[in-house]
């Protein structure tokens, strides 16, 4: 009946297809359920997150759907595809941080009327993880639920930590204007992308697969070093009376 | 000095928009809910002869050109909208002439057919694919005891507010997965004409839907119907299926004494939570009218109980299970449109603080939705993930 179990060619049992699923989304559903099921706020940004992440994949999937099927075996078209999807993601990302800006000003007016503070640094970040965990989701529900196996559970799972940490380490970077920041987040987006291309060689996830966990742990250091930064930087801003 | 032993203000991002989650909760569980039963019991679709009004001038088969089960689909669903149109212009009639007793009982009769019937027929299915132990005797008392106690959560007012809105969750549930069993080109016809009729029903002036609720107003009563309300009230409640959204406002600026009335109710409950509440401030600026901002206008800023008719929750469901039935991209493309839907429909209803139909936004974005999936997403992603690419 479901056409993923067509596809596949193999009866799957229920426990293995959970199994698969919650390989993939175990820690961002923890870290749903931890951080951003407690304040409402953050879970309508997950689902709007999500929902622009899934109409950029509907447009890139409009865009080419004109040049598929792709021959098989042939994997330079693939290259073009993923350069593509990539350049269109950065330049939404940059939109929806715009947007996301125009939002942060709405809430400080806001929060000024109704004599609360404004939003904190915390706030800030947590946004900015709610949006990226929506673009993990996205990606990993797109490429991963329909064909529930475990190699793309585990690619997945790498992609989902580098999507929701970029989101932070890009939304700092833009509001800061810190370049290295700004640039270090397509490019480490792009080399994923790429990496999987090598799955192409026979044999080729045996090297592609540990690079992109590689690539994720980067993002996760990169990413907790700038956060612990910025927090210091503004308990020293605000002096050791507050917080 | 003293600063220190205050405790951390919290932010406004602690309790802004509880109200949206409040109605989303419900409706991602019904629809999950719903997919589930649809994945569980996934019988052949040809083999099910459900037959209702709905397929009552055309039953799909295999073997027809798709221009005859367009036809037929169409007629079929011309059929049922007019039933539905007929059905609401009597219970108009009978709300005009004030048969209030008569139609709270035909409500709860028909709960407890839902519950019994439906949910006893549901069981048997769920009991026979799981080959769970149980006898006859056991299960009847249990499913006697399950509509009872359904009957009265959704008839009397004063029951527990968790249950009731458990129990409505489960008939919407319940009637949804009936409603995915019709044949396939019928089901997406009938969903688009139903989102047309609650759009005439609603906005215009001879639209039965919204004489009732101006009759309602006017009488300062509350319409006979199955409504799922997000925040408890405690106010004397009675409930029939309904198709739209609307707010109780708190509004500061109307000067019609019944929205007072129904204001004041909800300020007492209110008061008592710690959540964001505009009205707080405004109690003090009195009845001067001061314009909304952004967020009010999203409906983030402001409180107040948001209500959906039990016949959204039932159609959003029917959207989601039939889109299961494909794959679960579709299923995940449909559900972002609907919560996206119902967003904006939340918007328009903080903007236009009048009755609005809750359907058409909703169920034209996931139809889109699900014909964009289908068509496009579904190659891409099988093109890229056969070959372990991804981004």
């Amino acid at each position: 009946m479901h056409r993923s179990f067509e596809i596949i060619g193999k009866v799957m049992t229920v426990a293995a297809g959970i199994g698969y699923a919650l390989l993939a989304l175990g820690p961002s559903l923890s870290l749903f359920v931890s951080v951003i099921s407690r304040k409402p706020f953050l879970i309508l940004t997950l689902l709007s997150s999500t929902l622009v992440w899934l109409v950029s994949l509907i447009v890139l999937s409009g865009l080419w759907r004109p040049f598929l099927p792709l021959k098989a075996n042939v994997w330079w078209p693939y290259t073009l595809l993923v350069l593509s999807s990539v350049c269109f993601q950065e330049a939404l990302r940059f939109l929806f941080w715009k947007l996301y800006m125009r939002l942060e000003d709405v809430l400080d007016s806001f929060a000024d009327r109704i004599s609360r503070p404004r939003l904190f640094l915390t706030d800030k970040l947590q946004i900015a993880l709610a949006g990226g965990l929506g673009h993990g989701v996205a990606h990993a529900v797109f490429f991963c639920l329909s064909l529930l196996t475990p190699a793309f559970a585990i690619i997945a799972l790498a992609f989902v930590t580098i999507h929701t940490f970029s989101m932070v380490i890009a939304f700092e970077g833009y509001a800061k204007g810190n370049k290295v920041d700004q640039v270090i987040v397509p490019v480490i987006h792009l080399s994923a992308g790429m990496l999987t291309l090598v799955n192409f060689a026979s044999e080729g996830c045996v090297i592609g697969v540990p690079l992109l966990y590689l690539v994720a742990s980067l993002t996760l250091l990169h990413c907790g070093k700038m956060v612990w930064q910025r927090l210091i930087e503004s308990r020293n801003q605000s002096g050791p009376t507050l917080r | 000095m003293d600063r220190n032993q205050q405790r951390p203000r919290s932010s406004i991002l602690d309790s802004l928009g509880e109200e949206l989650i409040g109605i989303l909760t419900p409706v991602s569980i019904c629809m999950f809910t719903v997919v589930l039963l649809v994945c569980l019991l996934n019988s052949d679709p040809s083999s099910s002869s459900f037959s209702s009004i709905a397929t009552a001038a055309y039953s799909e088969t295999d073997s027809d050109s798709p221009w005859d089960k367009l036809l037929g689909a169409f007629l079929n669903s011309l059929v049922f909208v007019a039933a539905i149109t007929v059905a609401t212009f009597l219970l108009v009639l009978l709300f005009y002439l004030r048969c209030v007793t008569f139609l709270k009982l035909y409500m709860g009769f028909s709960a407890l057919v839902v519950l019994a019937n439906l949910g006893g027929e549901i069981s048997i299915l769920l009991i026979d694919r799981f080959r769970f132990p149980i006898d006859s005797l056991t299960f009847s008392i249990l499913l006697f005891n399950f509509s009872v106690v359904g009957v009265f959560a959704v008839f009397m007012s004063r029951f527990s507010i968790l249950i009731t809105q458990g129990y409505l969750v489960v008939i919407g549930v319940l009637v949804a997965y009936f409603f995915t069993m019709l044949p396939e080109w019928t089901t997406w016809v009938l969903l688009v004409a139903l989102a047309l009729y609650d759009l005439a029903a609603v906005l215009l002036p001879v639209g039965p839907l919204r004489l009732l609720v101006e009759m309602a107003i006017s009488r300062d009563e509350d319409i006979p119907a199955l409504v799922y309300e997000a925040r408890p009230v405690i106010r004397d409640d009675s409930r029939l299926v309904q198709r739209r959204v609307w707010r109780e406002q708190r509004s500061n600026v109307n000067d019609d004494d019944v929205e007072n009335n129904v204001v004041r109710a909800e300020e007492e409950e209110e008061q008592r939570s710690e959540e964001i509440s505009v009205p707080l401030i405004d109690s003090s600026s009195s009845s001067s009218s001061r314009p909304e901002t952004f967020l009010e206008g999203i409906g983030l800023g402001a409180s107040g109980a948001i209500k959906l008719g039990l016949g959204d929750f039932i159609f959003y469901s029917v959207l989601v299970g039939r889109a299961a039935m494909y794959d679960l991209m579709t299923v995940y493309a449909c559900y972002l449109a609907i919560i996206a839907g119902l967003g904006v429909t939340l918007m328009l209803l903080s903007v236009y603080q009048k009755a609005l139909p809750a359907l058409p936004v909703s169920i034209m974005l996931g139809v889109v939705f699900y014909f964009l999936a289908r068509l496009f997403l579904e190659v891409f992603v099988v093109q890229c993930s056969s070959n372990l690419v991804m981004f």
